[in-house]
């Protein structure tokens, strides 16, 4: 699967966890943190989208993405 | 005409969900005109899954499930951050709703929030929810959603509560089974008497079961329906002779408790004086009641407002419908002198909500006495004992100055709690 297309899973998970993000224009560069998500939502998010992926990969490994579109990096790298 | 308590405790605001109602209001209306919702349950989990292969040959319908009652739709307020609540379950969901009816009513926004506690009456309230959740994720468990490991405990209750009104005085769970929200009221009473805070609000909290629960408890013959299987509307009788057991009804109660003198905030006449209460335990790991145990806590509970039976004009009983429960009740009351003063079955008409019952029966019984209004007794067609000066089918006028309250629990767990009519 493309980094695109991870990150596309991304942000339905995000707007998921935070409905008021539903018209939000997401950027690679968005970290989750500043979109409003806490440490709990961060998780959640992160684990959606390996579920939806089917990705069994330790969360640490995900903890040094610093935007989206690192995150999608880093899982894409995994996959 | 009895002297005042001596205690100063006084219930200021009260909030309430339950499957007649959300609201107090509604709630007071649904209870006088004895409007029930028992009916074979449908919430996701709370029936046995059928087997393929059986359901193939017997379609569900040829065999009925639990009866019970249960929240049509629960209406959240808008102040509520929907965020806070995406992995809230629906027990923790449904406590928050309730604390906000309370909040409002008891005008706590002008308590200052290290002097508010929270004492959240249950324990593994939250069954259905999370049996759900293991049969999503089963072989699949590394996928598990990590706030299940924060939302499992009944404590995220507490949590979530304390977070979306600003509680920073005290918040912790207590468990007594069917006592529950009593000994929830009993702990707050106990946190406002001494002085760790100026207000504590008791909630009883909904045991959200799961088929599982219900299966164990209908096992062990706690919770009925065999004989009113295909007729839900007759299967809840407490003190009828015709009782196979409690039938459950989601519900949670919350209850503000602080001393009369702060009580004035809200600008009107508190509830009632909470003027006496007990709690007592009966060496029992079992789920039978005991004679001695219920009078134990009846006279404390008395002694402790100053009261004789004489003065107790109306007794809500713990009255679950169950076969020596109701029994043991009925004895307790008389051993007491108590035979004699109106008394009705509130959960003819709401169900048992199990840890809920002690706080929502405290609510039904200050709203009848403001009201001056007795709720009717369902199905009580033929009462085991009819020397009780029951209330029937039809709701009554009655002053009340003094009512009891009784909750019991398994283990051997019984309280008592004595309202009275603030003049």
């Amino acid at each position: 699967m493309s980094k695109e297309s991870i990150l596309e899973i991304i942000v339905r998970h995000v707007s998921e966890v935070i409905p008021a993000l539903a018209s939000h224009p997401f950027q690679p560069s968005d970290s989750l943190k500043a979109l409003g998500a806490n440490s709990i939502d961060r998780a959640d998010i992160i684990m959606m989208t390996l579920e939806s992926l089917a990705l069994d990969i330790p969360l640490i490994e995900m903890a040094k993405a610093q935007s989206i579109g690192e995150l999608a990096g880093i899982i894409h790298a995994k996959s | 005409m009895p002297s005042p308590s001596r205690h100063d405790i006084a219930i200021s605001g009260v909030g309430v969900t339950s499957a007649i109602g959300q609201g107090k209001a509604e709630f007071l209306s649904a209870l006088l005109e004895a409007r029930h919702r028992f009916r074979t349950m449908r919430r996701p989990g709370r029936q046995q899954p059928v087997p393929v292969s059986t359901a193939r040959a017997q379609p569900p319908q040829q065999a009925p499930g639990f009866l019970g009652a249960e929240i049509e739709s629960l209406s959240m307020p808008s102040s509520i951050a929907p965020g806070l609540l995406r992995n809230a379950s629906f027990s923790a969901q449904v406590a928050v709703a309730t604390l906000h009816e309370a909040w409002v009513d008891a005008a706590l926004h002008e308590v200052e929030p290290t002097r508010i506690g929270l004492v959240v009456g249950g324990s593994n309230v939250q069954q259905r929810e999370l049996i759900q959740a293991h049969d999503a994720y089963r072989g699949r468990e590394q996928f598990l959603r990590p706030s299940y490991g924060m939302s499992f405990m009944d404590s995220d209750l507490c949590g979530l509560c304390t977070h979306a009104f600003g509680i920073r005085g005290l918040a912790y769970t207590v468990g007594g089974a069917s006592a529950s929200g009593q000994v929830a009221m009993v702990e707050a009473i106990h946190a406002v008497q001494s002085g760790r805070v100026d207000v504590c609000i008791a909630i009883g909290a909904l045991m959200d079961l799961s088929h599982w629960e219900c299966r164990g408890l209908r096992s062990l013959g706690a919770m009925g329906s065999d004989r009113f299987a295909h007729d839900p509307a007759s299967a809840c009788r407490p003190f009828d002779r015709d009782r196979d057991g409690f039938i459950f009804g989601e519900s949670c109660g919350a209850v503000v408790i602080e001393k009369l003198q702060t009580a004035h905030r809200t600008g009107r006449k508190p509830y009632a004086r909470v003027s006496g209460w007990a709690m007592g335990v009966d060496a029992n790991r079992n789920p039978n009641p005991s004679v001695e145990g219920e009078v134990a806590v009846i006279k404390a509970a008395l002694e402790c407002a100053d009261l004789t039976a004489e003065d107790i004009d109306y007794v809500n009983p713990h009255g679950t419908g169950s076969a020596i429960g109701d029994l043991t009740e009925l004895a307790s009351l008389i051993q007491c002198g108590l035979g004699r003063a109106r008394i009705n079955a509130t959960k003819s008409i709401v169900g048992h909500g199990l840890s809920a019952a002690g706080a929502v029966e405290t609510i039904a019984v200050v709203l009848q006495m403001q009201a001056g209004r007795l709720h009717p007794t369902r199905n009580l067609d033929d009462a085991i004992d009819d020397s009780f000066n029951w209330v029937g089918s039809k709701a009554v006028a009655h002053t009340m100055n003094n009512a009891l309250n009784l909750s019991m629990g398994f283990g051997g767990v019984n309280t008592a709690v004595c309202l009275q009519t603030l003049s």
